[in-house]
């Protein structure tokens, strides 16, 4: 078991540089301080949600479960991804299979790489489900607003450094882009970006405060 | 897009290709440098019939554009083992007679290698997630099975 568990800190520490080129189209100018009122905030939130409840952003973020989620027109309804895959603690699936050995990394943006239906979508970064904390799958507003701004379950970090995770993590990008027959998720990447900055500036207010 | 020269490496040979970057490595083994273990079965990233090694790790040849592959290396089943000194997958293979028509098997084999090169002693659990997404049209799954628990107990040196 201790090999297993040196391998996959190797090969995650090994994949992880994946990351890279962040998208220059991508503004991230938060609003000034105090310019955001409380309701506006919440209104920005109830978008943020529609992003993170879509099947192409919570397909990914299942939690404590290591499966991620197919679904959309080819699926009919939300199913477990098919063949059996589990991303394992290490959320890339070192455990067992890899999410890249299909997912395969592109060395840069191209057209036409996500046209081909019920082929495995591809990004210029490691394919993998988010990590456990980030649980959205079937999880209600009130859920995700307290997970997204808790530096404790967000990967210690404030709103704008939420949009600026958005704006740097490729795979996230695949979301309003994912080719084929996929729905992309709502709005514009530059939207929710928006939403995230004027959220955090509204001092991260959920439904339920 | 265009044609591009490109060099790269495949079972520890470098080879010369000029063909267009986003063309799958499948096509590029197979039609262009004459390597047939890989095999077509869907190239959709469904079946595992073309699975190689790049880096080590399986990885569907069918959905890897050639011009993605960089300096990373390829290996296929040819470069696996040699006759007289089989990979320990290949000799569990042997042992269990796991292949019936044969057309999954290289891909099942490249997958198992890869598995057990990053955990040499899985679960039974695990080699079912694992060889989960290579078919077999001929049914071999127990006797896959029972091959990957083989060449884990080798390398385990029992
Ligand atoms: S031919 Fe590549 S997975 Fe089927
Ligand atoms: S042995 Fe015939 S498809 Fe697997």
């Amino acid at each position: 078991m201790k090999n297993l568990h040196t391998a996959i800190g190797l090969l995650v520490s090994v994949m992880s540089f994946g990351a890279i080129a962040a998208d220059d189209n991508v503004q991230i100018k938060p609003p000034a301080a105090g310019s955001v009122s409380q309701q506006q905030g919440l209104l920005a939130w109830s978008r943020i949600f529609d992003v993170a409840s879509h099947p192409r952003c919570a397909n990914c973020h299942t939690g404590p479960s290591d499966r991620p989620m197919w679904s959309g027109p080819s699926y009919g309804k939300t199913r477990v991804h098919g063949m059996n895959i589990q991303a394992g603690k290490s959320r890339i699936g070192a455990e067992t299979i890899l999410c890249s050995t299909c997912h395969t990394n592109k060395s840069e943006d191209w057209d036409k790489a996500n046209t081909v239906n019920h082929a495995a979508p591809r990004v210029a970064m490691s394919w993998q489900l988010a990590p456990e904390d980030a649980f959205w799958f079937g999880r209600t507003t009130q859920q995700i607003c307290e997970q997204l701004r808790n530096p404790e379950t967000n990967g210690n970090r404030d709103a704008l450094e939420i949009a600026e995770h958005l704006n740097h993590d490729l795979i996230l990008h695949w979301a309003w882009a994912p080719g084929g027959n996929r729905e992309p998720a709502p709005y514009s990447l530059q939207e929710h970006v928006n939403d995230i900055l004027a959220w955090g500036v509204a001092g991260t207010p959920c439904p339920e405060d | 897009m265009k044609v591009s020269h490109m060099e790269i490496t495949v079972n520890d040979q470098t080879y010369s290709v000029d063909v267009e970057p986003e063309m799958p490595l499948l096509w590029v083994l197979r039609d262009e440098l004459g390597i047939t273990g890989p095999k077509y079965g869907c190239g959709i990233a469904q079946c595992g019939a073309c699975t190689v090694h790049v880096n080590g790790y399986a990885v569907r040849s069918c959905q890897l554009a050639v011009g993605d592959l960089g300096s990373s290396k390829v290996s296929t089943i040819e470069g696996l083992g040699t006759p007289d000194s089989l990979h320990v997958v290949q000799e569990s293979w042997i042992e269990h007679q796991v292949a019936q028509c044969g057309y999954c098997q290289s891909g099942q084999i490249m997958q198992a290698a890869s598995l057990l090169s990053t955990n040499p002693n899985p679960s039974d659990d695990q080699i079912d997630a694992a060889m989960s997404g290579n078919l077999c049209r001929c049914g071999t799954y127990p006797r896959i099975k029972a091959a990957v628990k083989s060449a884990a107990k080798k390398l385990q040196g029992s």
